[in-house]
């Protein structure tokens, strides 16, 4: 209870950003790299999943926690955990292509938040 | 005292006298202007140095992507602006004009004053001025325009001014020799500052012989109005009648005036209508910016009317001899041009080179304006023309040519 | 040879009249050929070799330079997570408001799987450089023996027009070495010191970079610029400057 407490003042802390609405909102990932992007609605309005269909053992409700596992990377991604649990190539995309349209990059993460700076130059 | 320093035999004693009265003999419109023109040199001046040691980019509003600005537009219009003047001058001297001779002289000294004016506001611009002066001569490169066009610029400055010692001693075959070295020098300084821009392909704004062939006839343009122009306000502060040999002499350029002007409309015309036939992508861009969209101010008003069609109006309705008519005309063209060098400098850099990739911040044209800093220095290289125009004219007593 | 080859295929007998070793001659010709411009027929597109390599009578013999350095850049893994962009600073000393190599975002608004694509940029080293003929002061020249286009920080006046001639904004004005800086391919920080890699390339966690001599047959670089199957190209064909930057998918 102390550490779920504890965790959930950490992540209030690091002021990551969720937009709030119902399905769950944009969580815009900065680890282990900068910029993916993960959208509730294209998943749970677009595609029609529920909330169990992920949020059962593979992704837990905090957002961001993921992105603290060591091993949240592409490798785990084709051996079929996180994200790739279903985007094999089958169910949906595979976790190897169309890279940018989960990589927002930093353009589209600083953009996301408001942040100068978003491809354009310098000085 | 009539023609100046040309004799032989003056005592220092003499000649301080002169000048001495010579200098008081201004109204005190005169001096006034002096004064502002000094100050603004000077403030031009702060201006530069402050820029210069506390860095460019803390004070100018040039970017990465921007990097010339007013201050490289004023370089431009300035040093085209001697180009012109030594053309009209040679008109006169070195081709035996009768009727440009009466200006001959007024003309080269203005030529140096324009360039050392730009001068000035390179200097500012120039972020290691001590390295040029080293390098251009012990590691110069000579595929380089902008190395051939600061040479050649250079050496027409040395060139000019011993031509305007040799007209004042009287050694008029010595100033002849030199004078035609400096308009060779000067026409090839011209094309190849033109060349700077033109010969770059990755700018497709610029790139093509269009500009050295425009550089050149917009010199002509510009030195046949300035000489009107720096002529009937010498006229005014020296108190000179208008002689007849003069009245000729400034029908003349008016003649010159107005068929350059209209050369320079044909030109801008059909490079207008050639883009908008072809749509070439870094072009297009570019002069529908000047037709329709940011520039288009500075576009109609300032080149378009300023500089070609109100002077070609007055400078026909003036028939030569209606002077008000003639200042005003050669007025706003010489001060339009500044518009005109803008325009093509800052407009060609605010295409972005990835215009054609579709990439996020490089789709449109970017933004320059020029920061205060830069507008003072620019004003302070039309202070130093001023300045040196209006000491000159007391100095050497109003440029009074013999026969020779 | 190459003549009677060109010959050949001017008169358009088509392919299967060449000999054998004329074949071999003319699929490195042809390889080369389409490995670095995009669409077009075999035939017309021979004479565009000589518009991306240094001069017309060294393409089909080596590459000029040794070592040649050049990059691949297959923008289809790049994600824009800037750890080249980080790497390059840290190792060239670059200040926050400049860069030497930059990603863009391009926009492809009708994409069906993406709409959005990353593009690395930097400066390509061109065999053609622009910079180096506009530089009043021979401070940029490209250097003769591996093709880096070089920078005399001695000489550099900040006259600012190798960056206004270079088409694909590589370069910036450096306000601590009171000179233009650019990509030198980490010459001085890593390939004069043993390194294999620019700072960039080996940054890169999705092997979006790679970096090699393309005069040397088994390089990465030079296979992948020379196979047929994917197409390579580069950014702005049409100014000129032959760059020995590529780009690919795949």
């Amino acid at each position: 209870m102390k550490r779920l407490l504890m965790g959930l003042v950490l992540v209030g802390l690091a002021g990551v950003p969720v937009s709030a609405d119902d399905s769950g909102g944009d969580i815009h990932y900065d680890k282990p790299v900068i910029g993916v992007l993960f959208s509730h609605e294209s998943h749970v309005e677009d595609a029609g999943l529920d909330c169990e269909s992920c949020h059962n053992d593979i992704f837990s409700m905090e957002a961001h926690a993921v992105q603290e596992e060591p091993d949240f990377n592409m490798l785990s991604l084709s051996e079929g955990r996180y994200c790739g649990a279903c985007h094999d190539g089958e169910m949906a995309f595979a976790s190897n292509t169309r890279c940018a349209s989960c990589h927002e990059g930093a353009i589209g993460f600083r953009r996301a938040l408001g942040m100068e700076n978003t491809g354009a130059s310098h000085y | 005292m009539a023609n100046g320093m040309s004799g032989v035999g003056i005592t220092l004693v003499e000649l301080e006298s002169a000048l001495i009265t010579r200098m008081r003999s201004g109204s005190n419109g005169y001096y006034v202007a002096v004064l502002i023109s000094g100050l603004l040199m000077l403030a031009g001046a702060v201006a530069g140095l402050y820029a210069t040691v506390g860095g460019h980019h803390t004070v100018y509003n040039v970017t990465r992507e921007i990097p010339w600005g007013v201050l490289i537009s004023s370089y431009v219009f300035f040093v085209v602006t001697s180009t012109g003047l030594c053309l009209v001058s040679s008109i006169g001297h070195i081709f035996g004009s009768k009727t440009f001779m009466p200006i001959a002289k007024r003309a080269v000294f203005l030529a140096i004053v324009t360039l050392m004016s730009g001068f000035f506001v390179i200097l500012a611009e120039i972020k290691v001025p001590i390295r040029m002066l080293i390098y251009n001569i012990i590691s110069p490169n000579l595929t380089s325009s902008i190395w051939w066009m600061g040479t050649l610029y250079g050496l027409a400055l040395g060139l000019m001014i011993m031509e305007f010692i040799f007209l004042m001693l009287g050694r008029y075959r010595s100033a002849v020799i030199c004078g035609f070295i400096a308009l060779v020098g000067e026409i090839a300084a011209n094309s190849n500052l033109a060349g700077v821009f033109g010969l770059l392909n990755g700018r497709e704004f610029w790139h093509g012989p269009y500009l050295p062939i425009f550089f050149i006839a917009s010199a002509v343009m510009v030195g046949a109005g300035a000489i009107i122009f720096f002529q009937i306000l010498a006229q005014k502060i020296n108190g000179d009648e208008m002689t007849g040999a003069m009245r000729v002499c400034l029908a003349g350029a008016r003649k010159v005036a107005i068929l350059m002007i209209c050369v320079i409309l044909f030109m801008t015309i059909w490079r207008t209508v050639s883009t908008l036939a072809g749509m070439p992508n870094g072009q297009y861009v570019g002069v529908m910016a000047m037709l329709t969209g940011p520039y288009a101010l500075s576009f109609w008003g300032g080149e378009i009317l300023m500089t070609l069609l109100a002077p070609l109006v007055l400078f026909v309705l003036s028939r030569g001899t209606h002077v008000r008519m003639l200042l005003l005309a050669s007025a706003m063209m010489v001060f339009g041009a500044f518009f005109m060098r803008y325009n093509m400098i800052i407009i060609g850099q605010t295409i972005p080179v990835y215009i054609d990739l579709n990439v996020t911040g490089y789709t449109e044209l970017l933004h320059y304006f020029p920061s205060v800093d830069e507008i003072i220095v620019t004003l302070g290289g039309f202070g130093m023309t001023g300045f040196l125009f209006l000491l000159g004219e007391k100095f050497f007593n109003g440029h009074k040519v013999e026969e020779h | 040879m190459i003549r009677n080859m060109m010959k050949t295929m001017t008169q358009n007998e088509g392919v299967e009249a060449l000999s054998g070793e004329e074949r071999r001659e003319f699929l490195k010709l042809g390889l080369k050929v389409t490995g670095v411009f995009a669409g077009g027929s075999l035939l017309s597109l021979v004479s565009v070799v000589e518009k991306v390599y240094a001069t017309p009578n060294q393409y089909h013999e080596k590459y000029p330079y040794k070592p040649h350095y050049s990059m691949v850049l297959h923008v289809d893994r790049c994600v824009d997570c800037e750890k080249c962009i980080h790497a390059c600073a840290k190792t060239n000393d670059i200040p926050a408001y400049g860069f030497r190599t930059n990603i863009l975002e391009r926009q492809i608004p009708d994409g069906i799987e993406q709409q959005v694509e990353f593009l690395p940029v930097l400066c390509n080293q061109c065999n053609v450089a622009q910079c180096a003929r506009v530089c009043p002061t021979s401070a940029t020249y490209k250097s003769s023996e591996n093709g880096i286009v070089m920078m005399d920080v001695k000489k550099c006046i900040g006259c600012l027009s190798c960056q206004v001639a270079c088409p694909y904004n590589a370069r910036y004005f450096n306000e601590e070495k009171w000179a233009v800086d650019k990509c030198n391919f980490c010459f001085d920080t890593r390939l004069s010191k043993g390194e294999e890699l620019t700072a960039c390339a080996d940054a890169c966690p999705a092997g979006v970079r790679i970096f090699g001599d393309i005069s040397e047959q088994t390089s990465r670089v030079y296979r992948e610029v020379h196979q047929v199957s994917r197409t390579v190209w580069v950014l702005r064909p049409e100014a000129g400057t032959k760059p020995n930057v590529f780009y690919t998918r795949g």
